[in-house]
């Protein structure tokens, strides 16, 4: 029930606001902010609710708060069925943490239809919410298509000069991948019967040793394309750039805080532990590919005279680790996977606030415009460096256990990624290159005229940056609160896809993975962090 | 010694043919105002409706006439789809029409007769009765295309339509008269019985290649579509958003009734072709639609690409398939006719905004209006959660599930369905690009538009109604539809 009422609280603010989109601007963003963080406070509930004993036979929370099922569409046994487990409580809870974050930062950015604007923003979180806890695949096709139109108007409406063209680019190339994706899923229906769209189902079927759907190469293909549109992995990421770039800054806060994750979500809830023999036998195409992402990303990122350009493919770069990890058959590289996730929604969206802020004063994104701002904005300064560090990956702050556990995972995990984890860790040397030569022309030097005048970051601004900073810390200084919960949902997904494969995995691959996995990230010392800190501050 | 025919069975019809003597006589009165004789096909058509909505609920099923005449759930489901479409055009038609009131007798009687023709459609269990429903249908739409006489667009539709419909009827024809060789009968069941899976004659595959050349000329698929969009851009809008609904749906009740009951034991002689005009009807349809800067031109071939959609279901050919095509058929008259019912609605005073870019801007400027067609386009689209999602779903889900057997996969099936899958983000462009037009560009000059009419806004509100409540809760359809070919 408590799961329900997360998911459709934001549709009932779209309700609300369309019913009193007359009562003036103060009231409609009142109302938003309102049913967003309200959203938020009910979705602590969850992780409070959230217990790793309690769990159902394929994973998912038993607690009648945390789960529903209702027959709906009675022929073809399709259900609202609801649920999570401790990959999905992760995205649900950055979810609804990021939408009042963005919808504090467009406080006072947006200057036409204002509460068409903030109806889009809610209706996307009941879209992206229902993604994440859907357990029918119907279900979660309706919310994975619907999610789109939101989206759609808001990159099309409220975004900048080519905006047509990204968001009718950004629709088509989700569409084409997801049209194959309800192929895929009708025919793993004709294949169970009754209960043929329900993902718990077709979950305990694949319990079965030696079990694997017919057709489960095409199967596995037709979902993974879909979801690798969304992630997106090279070659279908260019779409990617365009939607960043001309999206407004909620929007590009909200495509690669949360949308991107629906991608590499669905590789992991249904790619992997529905075709685990597909899964594995894929892994030498999507590794190299996974690869060449987080390098070309990387190398594209470096050249970027725009700012927004910039973190648009360094998203690139980061979500190919995150695909790196997931195939790496480990635990530890599936762990650090999805903490990644949760990672680049905060420092990615956190960088797309910044960079949006600094754009609201400057109305440029161009690196060469800059210079300087550090003497004129300290605090901008400070928080930007923090977050550009914590997306470089710097011990200490979230990302670099997640790329660590990602590429630890990928290089014990199986014979094949092994060498290639050697290239892709040239990938956080290079995400090092560009961000800070991107800090140091933005930052440093003098600052111009046009710089000079610049305000530093105003009260709303920071309140709006501050929680995203202080999970940014959290999770880099005590990842265990978030690797923990999540701990058994990704075994499980990890048993599957190893069950083939063992004779690939090199013996000392064995001994870290059963063993306590948590004990292979290095907790980060306090004094670290202090030092982190201070450096932050002198600058 | 004839046998009296059941008049319960026949109430459908005889409602119709009822309410059409009383528009005609009504409308030899000069002292009324005309108008009333648009609510007077409404409200008939209304009770035609609620009959049937009964007798399907009640599964009142019989045949009539020596077995010519098949009153079964079948039939009754196809009477619902004309019916609906028949009221929503009606609703969208008494303020189009404006007030000349020598327009207003005429145009109603025609699109009753119309009706009646369709119901004759789908009730027809022997060929020729068929033919006779088809003849009634398509007279009356050809005089209807060109009622606008003073319009040479209108004109020249309505003679497009007649010349390249009699054409297609004779196709037909000649087809019936093949079989009528083969088999010795046109009676549907006789028909099948006499005819097995060997009985190919020549003379039997020419006269399903002709059935198939003249129902793909009335339901308009590739390659007999081209008249479509002259007719479509020419012909009034509400006759253009009744064209498109219910004779699609009657010639396609009447194309599936005939190859699937009558024609099954050579299914592998027509299911080839079916299946690859299905996807050059989809793929035709949808890449000329992105052409268009003529909304209704656009409209014309999107409605192209969805008679490819449905032809699906019949490619597909089982129970399943049957059900989804005709859940398909009714879903699309609804938001294709609140399609056109939201074009007529953005009318200036210069007549109809028909071209896109006239719609710049009208998102923020008329929400309603805007609300409406954004609704339907995505609806087209098959987005989630409106009705043409569900259609779309079931569609491609019979295709999937006569495709993939256990021990062998359907090629054909299985690239149809890719091909129908891909084909939806194609006609996405097409759709979402009046959407982007509305919402999110300026417009070049400010038109006026006239106030909305109130009784379109009630067909609107209707169809809007109807393509929701579809999308999140299907099964209120769903399961009639299935019980309807059980």
């Amino acid at each position: 029930m408590l799961l329900s009422i997360v998911i459709f609280l934001p549709l009932l603010g779209v309700i609300a606001i369309a019913l009193l989109r007359n009562m003036g601007a103060s009231a409609i963003k009142g109302i938003a902010l309102v049913v967003s963080l309200l959203t938020f406070l009910i979705s602590i509930g969850l992780y409070t609710w959230f217990d790793a004993d309690k769990i159902s036979t394929t994973g998912f929370q038993t607690n009648e708060l945390l789960y529903q099922q209702k027959k709906w569409v009675d022929d073809l046994g399709i259900s609202y069925h609801i649920g999570i487990d401790g990959i999905s409580l992760w995205l649900v809870l950055l979810t609804t943490f990021l939408t009042p974050i963005c919808i504090l930062a467009a406080w006072n950015s947006v200057e036409k239809g204002l509460s068409g604007f903030m109806m889009s923003l809610l209706a996307l979180e009941t879209g992206m919410l229902g993604v994440f806890c859907a357990l029918d695949l119907f279900l979660f096709f309706v919310f994975w298509e619907a999610m789109l139109i939101p989206m759609y108007f808001l990159i099309g409406i409220w975004g900048g000069e080519r905006r047509i063209y990204a968001t009718i680019k950004f629709v088509l190339y989700t569409m084409a991948g997801s049209a194959l994706m309800l192929v895929g899923i009708l025919a793993l229906y004709f294949q169970n019967g009754e209960n043929g769209f329900d993902l718990t189902t077709l979950l305990a079927q694949t319990a079965t040793e030696g079990f694997a759907f017919q057709h489960s190469y095409l199967l596995f293909l037709a979902f993974f394309i879909a979801f690798a549109i969304k992630v997106p992995l090279f070659p279908f990421h260019t779409w990617l750039p365009d939607a960043h770039v001309e999206a407004p800054t909620v929007g590009s806060v909200i495509l690669a805080g949360v949308l991107l994750k629906m991608g590499t979500y669905g590789i992991v809830r249904f790619c992997l532990p529905l075709f685990p023999q597909a899964a594995a036998d894929a892994t030498p195409w999507i590794v190299p590919l996974a690869v060449i992402g987080i390098i070309y990303g990387a190398l594209v990122a470096m050249v970027q005279p725009d700012l927004k350009k910039l973190v648009a493919y360094s998203s690139v770069s980061h979500l190919g680790f995150v695909v790196l990890g997931l195939f790496s058959q480990s635990d530890a590289g599936i762990q650090g996977s999805v903490l990644q996730m949760i990672n680049h929604g905060l420092s990615t969206g956190a960088l797309f606030l910044l960079v949006g802020m600094i754009y609201e004063r400057r109305h440029s994104r161009m690196i060469v415009d800059f210079g300087g701002l550090a003497k004129k904005m300290p605090v901008f300064a400070t928080i930007f460096l923090i977050v550009t560090l914590s997306s470089i990956g710097l011990p200490g702050l979230n990302g670099f256990v997640g790329e660590f556990k990602i590429l630890l995972g990928s290089f014990v995990g199986n014979a094949f990624s092994k060498w290639y984890v050697v290239f892709a860790t040239t990938g956080v040397i290079l995400a090092a290159v560009y961000m800070l030569w991107m800090y140091q022309r933005v930052m440093f030097g003098t600052p111009d005229k046009t710089n000079e005048a610049l305000p530093d970051l105003k009260p709303r601004e920071i309140a709006v940056l501050l929680p995203i900073l202080l999970f940014i810390v959290w999770i880099g200084v005590y990842p265990n609160t978030f690797l923990k919960p999540m701990k058994v949902s990704v075994s499980a997904v990890a048993e599957k896809v190893k069950v083939d494969n063992d004779s690939n995995t090199p013996a000392v691959g064995q001994i870290i993975i059963d063993g306590e996995t948590q004990d292979v990230v290095p907790e980060v010392e306090t004094a670290d962090l202090q030092l982190i800190k201070e450096e932050a501050q002198t600058k | 010694m004839p046998e009296i025919p059941d008049i319960d069975l026949l109430m459908p019809g005889l409602v119709i043919v009822l309410t059409l003597l009383i528009v005609l006589i009504f409308d030899m009165i000069d002292a009324i105002s005309k108008k009333v004789l648009g609510w007077m096909t409404i409200v008939g058509a209304g009770i035609a409706l609620w009959v049937s909505i009964k007798m399907f609920l009640g599964n009142e099923v019989g045949t009539e006439f020596s077995g010519m005449f098949e009153v079964d759930s079948y039939s009754l489901f196809f009477n619902i789809i004309f019916l609906v479409s028949t009221i929503l055009v009606a609703l969208i038609s008494i303020s189009y029409l404006g007030r000349d009131d020598k327009k207003q007798g005429p145009y109603y009687l025609l699109v009753l007769l119309a009706t009646l023709g369709m119901m004759l459609m789908a009730a027809g269990n022997e060929l020729i009765i068929i033919f006779l429903g088809l003849e009634l249908m398509s007279l009356s739409l050809y005089v209807l295309a060109g009622y606008f006489r003073e319009s040479p667009a209108s004109s020249e539709a309505g003679m497009k339509y007649l010349l390249l419909g009699a054409f297609a009827s004779a196709f037909f024809l000649y087809g019936i008269a093949l079989i009528y060789g083969a088999a010795g009968t046109t009676s549907i069941p006789r028909i099948a019985e006499k005819l097995t899976a060997e009985s190919q004659s020549p003379l039997l595959l020419a006269g399903t290649f002709l059935l198939i050349v003249g129902f793909g000329f009335k339901v308009a698929i590739v390659p007999f579509h081209q008249w479509a969009p002259d007719v479509y851009e020419g012909a009034p809008t509400t006759i253009a958003a009744f064209i498109s609904a219910g004779p699609k749906a009657a010639g396609f009740a009447a194309f599936i009734r005939i190859f699937m009951e009558a024609l099954p034991n050579i299914q592998t002689e027509w299911g080839g072709v079916v299946v690859l005009l299905a996807m050059l009807t989809m793929t035709v349809g949808n890449i000329i639609a992105i052409a268009q800067t003529n909304i209704k031109r656009m409209l014309a071939y999107s409605s192209i690409a969805h008679a490819g959609y449905v032809l699906i279901g019949l490619a597909a050919a089982n129970s399943d398939g049957k059900s989804s095509a005709m859940l398909y058929l009714l879903i699309y008259c609804v938001m294709n006719i609140g399609a056109f019912g939201a074009v007529i609605m953005a009318r200036t005073a210069d007549g109809e905004s028909l071209t896109i870019s006239d719609y710049a801007g009208l998102g923020f400027r008329k929400p309603l209006l805007g609300g409406f067609l954004t609704l339907m386009l995505l609806s087209l689209a098959g987005f989630p959660p409106t009705a043409g999602f569900i259609g779309k779903f079931y569609i491609f889900k019979s295709a999937v599930q006569a495709a993939v057997q256990p021990d062998v996969v359907n090629t054909w099936l299985v690239s149809l369905v890719v091909v129908g899958a891909i084909n939806t983000a194609i006609s996405a462009f097409y759709y979402l690009r009046v959407v982007v037009t509305m919402y999110m560009r300026e417009p070049e000059e400010e038109l006026e538009f006239n106030p909305y009419p109130s009784t379109l806004v009630i067909g609107l509100v209707l169809a809007a109604i109807g393509v929701l409540l579809i999308g999140i809760l299907p099964s209120l359809l769903v399961n009639p539809a299935q019980n309807a070919v059980l």
